[in-house]
């Protein structure tokens, strides 16, 4: 079990230094920050919380062990989802 | 009859300055003990003067954040555009103090380094610290600042006092946690992130403890708030009694930055940002006792010169690992002007009290005020091509004298060219930024933009060129009272201005 970073980090170094299980790595091949899937221990035993997901700013950066987003789209910036599309759109169309 | 200079003169020998919301700290630099004034006298945030004249820089070493603000967005970072929390470039502890080192040896104005982000200084405290213990040893002539949102703030005060930290920046945009939860949607605390009003409500119980800690300590408070129309705008006069009542020393109340395309929260929901009007009437409506801050100029976390410029590409990584920097000399190089600055920062003084003492009891104009635009480079005197300037600074004149009131970039936080903006020509903008000026003072301007402002109803005018700001400003005001441009508008216009 472990949870995996994806390339949407923005590199912010929020999450590494609160990984109990030192899993948190700068990957240079990446150009990102990473999870070592045989150290995270989704923070068992030392956290109720998934420290990195519970502090990454990111939407979507961080999946869980299934893949799925643990902070989806809308839960940490407030902005619904279709709101974000209409305006992107928008800004594209100029 | 001569005029008196609100914003430069000291409380005590100016007759009616306090019923003004006089600029900033320089109206109380006269009443400071003299520990104080030393510690802000040459720091361009915390004394109007000195900002034309010193310089400021920031390093980014912290990039983490541990609050999340609906005004911010971690993930933008276009090189066009410039506000607080982007940067290009992250730097290590030890890149942090080569840069510092190398500004200050060919910056010499520059006299204080603050660490601003790009996330919070304090959530990085290795990073933060670890700069700060290395600067204090190795260029001891520089001042040390830090800005935060105050979550992490007092856990990190005694370090702090350790340092020989002289000010502390906390953004208090709220002490109510109902008005909290529409500005933070969340805080990370305790190894947990919390949401809505219970985080606010904790955010500022610890920003509140902060400042009077560091207050306690004797180190010196600014508080910064951004003023979010609908928002907090009317909670903000309240923020500022109680950060005053606590001890806070000076207030910054700024304009929100809200963009669409910045993708933060404000912007993509539509949230407006002040005008200048509503921006001024509430730095006027927190005025009361306490200090404003007018000449914020939202600076990057990595920006480098005089306050509203940006000297940051000639100090990138690769130019400063080029350069030979023996400090030592630097530093004498640096006090010696220091030295020269200050000295003329106080004769400047003494003749503008001077002169208001002397033409205290003169008979009074009656006439309305007037804003008036300035390009200037800085030094205190109108000395910069219209068409050069990427920002004006805005005086007001009047019959109780001149006060500074505010600065309007021109290029709206993007480069100045057309490519992201709606076709408006640069000039069309800039004339746009001006609004509400009559008058605009530089050193020298082309025929078309002259023109063009004539028709908007804003005089140009070349003829102060390397004059005192103030001074021109009053002589240009005197002769449009001489002139019968302003008598047409009457006393009650004057009794709400
Ligand atoms: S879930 Fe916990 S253990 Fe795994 S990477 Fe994140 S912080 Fe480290
Ligand atoms: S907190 Fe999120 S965005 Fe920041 S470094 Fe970690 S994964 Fe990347
Ligand atoms: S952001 Fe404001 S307070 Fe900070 S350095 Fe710039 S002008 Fe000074």
């Amino acid at each position: 079990m472990a949870l995996q970073i994806i390339e949407s980090c923005v590199n912010c170094y929020a999450c590494e230094p609160l990984c109990p299980s030192k899993a948190i790595f700068m990957s240079s091949k990446a150009g990102h920050f990473r999870i070592n899937p045989n150290k995270c221990t989704e923070c068992e035993g030392d956290y109720q919380d998934t420290q990195c997901a519970s502090i990454c700013p990111i939407e979507g950066a961080i999946l869980d062990a299934n893949g799925i987003a643990v902070n989806p789209p809308g839960s940490l910036t407030g902005i619904p989802p279709e709101r974000m599309a209409e305006v992107m759109a928008e800004l594209q169309a100029h | 009859m001569e005029l008196p200079v609100l914003n430069e003169t000291p409380a005590a020998s100016a007759g009616g300055c306090s019923s003004h919301s006089c600029g900033s700290s320089d109206d109380q630099l006269g009443h400071l003990s003299d520990e104080i004034r030393a510690k802000v006298e040459n720091h361009p945030c915390y004394s109007e003067d000195a900002h034309h004249y010193f310089a400021r820089m920031h390093v980014a070493v912290a990039p983490a954040c541990n609050i999340q603000c609906h005004y911010c967005n971690r993930k933008y970072d276009c090189s066009n555009e410039s506000r607080p929390g982007v940067v290009s470039e992250l730097l290590t502890p030890e890149q942090a103090v080569k840069k510092t080192m190398a500004v200050a040896a060919n910056i010499p104005q520059m006299t204080v380094l603050g660490i601003a982000g790009p996330g919070d200084p304090l959530a990085n405290p290795e990073r933060t610290f670890e700069t700060f213990r290395r600067l204090s040893q190795d260029a001891p002539d520089i001042k040390l600042c830090v800005s935060t949102n105050g979550l992490a703030l007092p856990e990190s005060v005694e370090e702090l006092s350790k340092h020989n930290i002289d000010h502390v920046t906390i953004t208090i945009n709220c002490v109510d946690p109902e008005i909290g939860a529409q500005i933070y949607p969340w805080i990370f605390w305790e190894n947990k992130r919390i949401k809505g009003v219970k985080g606010a409500k904790i955010l500022i119980e610890q920003q509140q403890k902060g400042l009077e800690m560091l207050t306690a300590r004797g180190i010196l408070v600014k508080v910064n708030s951004v003023m979010i129309p609908g928002v907090n705008d009317k909670h903000l006069a309240e923020v500022s009694k109680i950060v005053k009542a606590k001890g806070a020393f000076l207030h910054n109340v700024m304009p929100l930055i809200a963009e669409a395309e910045h993708g933060t929260f404000y912007g993509v929901m539509g949230q407006r940002g002040p005008t200048q009007d509503e921006l001024m009437d509430l730095q006027d409506a927190c005025s009361g006792d306490m200090n404003m801050m007018r000449h914020c100029r939202q600076c990057r976390a990595d920006a480098v010169g005089l306050l509203g410029e940006d000297r940051g590409d000639e100090f990138t990584m690769d130019k400063i690992e080029a350069m030979e920097i023996d400090y030592q000399s630097a530093m004498e190089k640096r006090k010696v002007i220091h030295e020269a600055i200050a000295e003329e920062m106080h004769s400047k003084r003494a003749a503008k009290v001077e002169k208001a003492a002397s033409h205290a009891d003169e008979p009074k104009l009656n006439t309305r005020p007037v804003l008036m635009a300035i390009a200037t480079s800085g030094q205190g005197v109108i000395n910069q091509h219209f068409g050069h300037a990427k920002e004006f600074l805005i005086y007001e004149a009047s019959p109780d004298g001149v006060r500074f009131m505010s600065h309007r970039k021109t290029d709206l936080y993007c480069s100045g060219d057309d490519t992201c903006g709606d076709g408006e020509s640069v000039l069309q903008r800039t004339i746009r930024a001006l609004e509400g000026c009559e008058v605009v003072l530089c050193s020298k301007i082309g025929y078309e933009p002259w023109d063009m402002l004539e028709q908007a109803g804003i005089q140009p005018n070349g003829e102060h060129a390397m004059e005192p700001i103030e001074d021109a400003v009053m002589a240009v005001y005197k002769e449009m009272a001489a002139a019968g441009k302003l008598d047409e508008v009457s006393a009650d216009k004057r009794a709400t201005a």
